[in-house]
């Protein structure tokens, strides 16, 4: 499994601004990675551009064993005309049901499946769409702040269960919090501010898995290398 | 709702009176220009009842001329929401045609129809239709991006779950124009019937007309007032029952 980008240019039409500026990167194996940098610096683009794959761009997107790349979103919502566990069971591929219910216990919302999505919290909403995602055939997901407003002791749970049990797929997870990708990714590609005339950086995360123990002294490099990248 | 729409109507309608009156009698004008109330009510105890009849009349055009025009709006706003060349024909088309005051067009229909049901209808019809179709285009030819992405990445958009996506996140607008709508359906039809008619409210009126008689006509006013609040009053509460049953609201309002 491989993702690889070369030399990549995007300027949304009617804008004299690149949001992308000769950005070359490479991804390898399945995994959780990460694309980090502050707000503006063409994250979103970066992965809509992935997940579009006729784009119309300047520049080479390969990749290889990836046959369904899928994009996720923070603001996504379930239509509101029945339970948000009636649009599950619709959306779940046959197979897959003992999939979603544990899925549903994972991500703690058993108490929520008869409720309309706009009765969920934020988080809920966002777990609830997450899980959506989780149970279609993908081979790459990008999940552009799609655990928004979960709390953060929830939100590793979440995310140890899904290097656990999508181990043979590629994440492509975008976040601004620094910790966190720095302790669950493998490959971390950090924009920096354009404003500095800093480009794009790959650093090496933690890559923990359930069970892991902190070396804090590594993680600790790990932020730093991030931090100075931007 | 209902309620609130009769005495609206109730207000508005005794106001209107209220200034004629006061022209009537600060100008010290006969009850041949502008009638009494005595004349009024003696007036509204011989029409009330025959009135009545021909408002119901009109009704049942202006009901099912709207029903034509929202089934016809519907089909047209479906097949007309894509970004394709038959889409964008049809929208340019919906808005030039609109553009064109159908009541012009009615003398054509008559000469064609003749008098009768058909007219009514069709003028009926067609004076809702193009409010109604283009706001239906506009509803459904706008994403909802955020609940249609999922069903567009995963392939599993159809048409019929794109129509009630966006008809469900605008359930207001359209309960909002289709409740509106009845106010034009009914005004259509009771142009039709002033035209060339030989039935309904309309009719009766132009009949009054040449008579010269204002205050049969205020009490055709009268009960076309009281009965199209009704009418409008029962679709409001209808499009509020859809809207409750079929969405629900948010744990409660805070701000």
């Amino acid at each position: 499994m491989h993702l690889e980008c070369h030399n990549l240019n995007f300027t949304y039409p009617g804008s004299d601004v690149a949001v992308i500026n000769n950005l070359s990167f490479s991804m390898t194996k399945p995994g959780f990675n990460a694309v980090f940098g502050p707000s503006g610096v063409g994250k979103t683009s970066l992965a809509k551009i992935i997940a579009k794959k006729d784009a119309d761009i300047d520049g080479r997107i390969t990749n290889q064993d990836i046959a369904v790349i899928l994009y996720s979103y923070n603001l996504e919502r379930l239509p509101g005309w029945s339970s948000t566990g009636t649009h599950l069971n619709k959306v779940t591929p046959p197979g897959k049901t003992e999939l979603r219910e544990r899925l549903i216990h994972i991500f703690e919302l058993n108490d929520v499946v008869h409720s309309r999505f706009s009765q969920l919290s934020m988080g809920q909403q966002n777990r609830m769409n997450l899980i959506r995602y989780l149970l279609q055939d993908f081979d790459l997901l990008v999940m552009d702040e799609s655990l928004a407003n979960v709390d953060e002791k929830l939100r590793e749970t979440i995310i140890l269960a899904i290097k656990e049990l999508f181990a043979d797929k590629m994440f492509l997870y975008i976040s601004h919090n620094l910790m966190e990708v720095s302790k669950f990714c493998r490959q971390i590609l950090v924009f920096g501010k354009p404003s500095e005339n800093k480009g794009s950086l790959m650093v090496q995360g933690q890559d923990y898995k359930q069970g892991y123990r902190l070396n804090k002294q590594s993680l600790d490099i790990t932020m730093l290398e991030i931090m100075n990248a931007f | 709702m209902l309620f609130r729409r009769i005495y609206q109507f109730l207000i508005v309608y005794a106001m209107g009176i209220s200034f004629l009156l006061a022209i009537k009698v600060g100008l010290s004008l006969s009850d041949y220009v502008i009638p009494g109330i005595p004349l009024i009510l003696e007036t509204a105890g011989q029409m009330l009842a025959p009135y009545f009849s021909d408002v119901m009349n009109t009704l049942s055009v202006t009901v099912l001329g709207q029903c034509m025009s929202i089934f016809m709006a519907f089909a047209v706003g479906i097949a007309g929401r894509k970004s394709s060349w038959i889409g964008s024909f049809i929208k340019v088309t919906a808005y030039n045609i609109q553009a064109y005051p159908i009541v012009a067009l009615a003398p054509i229909i008559f000469i064609l129809l003749g008098d009768g049901f058909i007219p009514r209808l069709m003028i009926a019809s067609m004076i809702c239709y193009f409010p109604l179709l283009l706001s239906v285009i506009g509803i459904m030819a706008t994403p909802v991006e955020d609940i249609e992405h999922f069903y567009i990445v995963t392939g599993r958009m159809r048409w019929q779950l794109e129509v009630k996506i966006r008809a469900f996140e605008n359930l207001n607008k359209l309960t909002t124009v289709i409740a509106g709508s009845a106010t034009l359906a009914m005004a259509g039809t009771i142009v039709a019937e002033f035209i060339a008619a030989n039935a309904g409210i309309g009719y009766s009126i132009r009949i009054a007309l040449y008579q010269s008689d204002l205050a049969k006509i205020f009490i055709a006013l009268f009960l076309i007032g009281i009965v199209i609040s009704v009418y409008q009053g029962i679709l409001e509460t209808l499009g509020e029952q859809i809207k409750n049953k079929w969405s629900i609201s948010k744990k409660g309002k805070i701000l």
